[in-house]
């Protein structure tokens, strides 16, 4: 008897992931002008970038840039870490978000009295922007190779897919705190804008961290976004396999349990306090 | 409850109406509302407040050390061949000192009505006697005096941290061409606000359009960089004339890549932008009413 139970809860919380995931993939399918615009327009965010390469050093590589990089190569450089943040505007505000848009569209209070685990109604969140981002960033990759002079080694393909998985690990640590404020506080916008200007500036989105200060460089390693910058950079750019930057994967890997854990603990205790005060049926 | 016309406690107001001294008068005044009413809403927020003022000079940052990468120090040979001067901390500087007016016309204005939308206000708005351009104008100076708080900020620190070597005599034509700009993004922030009156998801025109004016705008790079066709369209963007004819004052040994009488540019694009926004906004605001559109978001 335990055993079917348990393989029942197991089943039901699976489909209650899978119907989280549908739901919320059958909004986005809904306005397909936001899927185009996500599509293109973070590509015009870094086209500044490669045209004020080109008017500083007249033309498509730099020695300086070498020197601090490891690559003349500024345009693939510049098109790498900004296809990676963009992983960072879409999945930090996606979940606070999605919550809050359960909250005005008056379905929060249901999502959270349902008979059901809620980490699976976060999961099944998680997965379903995971998903669009991906498609994202791969679309805009796509499209940034049709356009701009880059040749990477595809077959860092797969090594690439897997550190991606490690960066939305990472990215949903945060993003759950997010939602726990946005519990709460209903407005986690403006936090979320805070801390992207934190990965903004301290990660190595258009500069190597070592070009930051001292204390900032410090600050920056303590972010998902700097290891799964510079390993994808090394495997794509530089030809590096895995075990060359084994060290960034591990600290990664360390980066994403901790931000995991937080998220939840917080997001638990959260919940129970907007229950309690009947702040959750607010908007 | 019925009205009793003949209670003598109530008196007529008579609204202005047509294009005379009071009602000039009484449209400068909602302006002022909706502008105090904005600060009040934003001051109630100080970390947000906070957030928005120091973020000129964040966003800053990444343009100056990402230059500082890419030729291995402040000057640039190649910046120098363009334009004269090839100090490229000065010129980004000079450049982004304006980006953050784009985001004027394009978020604040553009959205203001949006926003009264959001808060369940709109309709109260409506019906008060006053004219809607009113409310976005309200909000455009509130922007606009935000911006330039956030604008000084960051001169103040990037000047002195980095000893920009710029000509002081050069800030009072900048400021006059600055003026004109602005009059020419409010037009394009009034276009701005009629999409968002239509469109659900206005955020992504914004978006998009702010998107292309910087990209179009000559702030980290000149304009001789972009392909032709995008050099003539740079041409009816406030910000593109604006950028060259600030950059003639403040940088010294500095050779404007596109030679035009900036000052007539500016306000031919002024007149123009102020125009066509009021007809599209006037039309979009009567489209809307009839449509029964204002409930709608």
């Amino acid at each position: 008897m335990d055993s079917f139970y348990q393989q029942s809860t197991l089943r039901s919380n699976l489909s209650v992931v899978w119907n989280e995931l549908v739901k919320n993939i059958k909004f986005l399918l809904a306005y397909p002008v936001i899927i185009v615009f996500w599509t293109i327009f973070p590509i015009f965010w870094h086209i500044p970038f490669i045209l004020q390469g080109q008017a500083l050093v007249g033309g498509l590589t730099s020695d300086s840039f070498a020197q601090a990089t490891g690559t003349p190569n500024y345009i693939p450089f510049i098109v790498i870490g900004a296809v990676l943040n963009s992983y960072v505007s879409t999945l930090l505000n996606g979940m606070g978000d999605n919550i809050r848009r359960e909250s005005l569209q008056g379905t929060l209070d249901y999502v959270l009295a349902a008979p059901c685990n809620k980490a699976s109604v976060l999961v099944g969140k998680a997965l379903s922007e995971s998903i669009s981002s991906t498609i994202f960033a791969i679309s805009q990759f796509a499209i940034s190779l049709l356009l701009f002079p880059i040749s990477v080694s595809l077959g860092a393909m797969l090594p690439v897919f897997f550190i991606i998985i490690l960066l939305i690990l990472g990215l949903y640590g945060l993003s759950l705190v997010f939602a726990a404020f946005s519990l709460m506080y209903k407005q986690s916008h403006g936090f979320g804008q805070t801390v992207g200007y934190v990965f903004y500036i301290f990660s190595p989105v258009r500069y190597p961290v070592e070009s930051l200060p001292f204390a900032a460089q410090i600050f920056g390693k303590l972010l998902p976004l700097t290891y799964a910058i510079i390993i994808v950079r090394s495997l794509m750019l530089l030809g590096a396999d895995l075990s060359a930057v084994y060290m960034e994967v591990l600290a990664l890997v360390i980066i994403d349990a901790i931000l995991i854990v937080a998220g939840f603990l917080l997001f638990n205790y959260m919940e129970e306090k907007t229950k309690k005060t009947g702040e959750i049926s607010h908007y | 409850m019925k009205i009793d016309k003949t209670d003598p406690r109530l008196r007529e107001i008579k609204c202005a109406t047509g294009f005379n001294w009071a009602n000039l008068k009484a449209e400068l005044r909602a302006i002022w509302a909706a502008n105090i009413k904005d600060w009040k809403i934003e001051l109630a927020y100080p970390v947000g407040f906070i957030r928005q003022l120091i973020s000129p000079l964040v966003l800053l940052l990444p343009y100056l050390l990402y230059a500082f990468v890419l030729v291995g120090g402040r000057y640039s040979e190649n910046l120098a061949q363009l334009v004269g001067n090839g100090d490229t901390f000065a010129f980004i500087f000079t450049g982004y000192m304006l980006m953050g007016f784009i985001g004027t016309a394009v978020w604040a204005m553009g959205f203001s009505i949006r926003r009264e939308r959001w808060f369940g206000t709109l309709e109260a708005i409506y019906v008060t006697p006053t004219s809607r351009l009113s409310q976005v104008l309200g909000t455009a100076l509130h922007s606009t005096i935000h911006q330039i708080l956030g604008t000084v900020l960051q001169f103040v620190t990037i000047y002195f941290a980095f000893d920009l070597v710029l000509n002081i005599g050069g800030i009072l034509p900048s400021l006059g061409i600055f003026a004109l700009m602005m009059f020419a993004l409010y037009g394009f922030g009034i276009v701005i606000a009629a999409i968002s009156l239509i469109l659900k998801e206005g955020w992504m025109v914004s978006d998009g359009l702010y998107s292309i004016m910087t990209i179009l705008s000559p702030v980290a790079y000149p304009l001789t960089v972009l392909p032709s066709v995008f050099q003539q369209a740079s041409n009816i963007i406030p910000t593109a004339p604006a950028l060259v004819g600030m950059r003639s004052f403040l940088l010294p040994s500095y050779q404007p890549e596109a030679v035009t009488n900036v000052f007539l540019h500016l306000l031919v694009l002024g007149a123009v932008w102020i125009l066509f926004g009021i007809l599209v906004f006037h039309l979009t605001d009567g489209y809307v009413r009839k449509r029964g559109m204002l409930k709608k978001f």
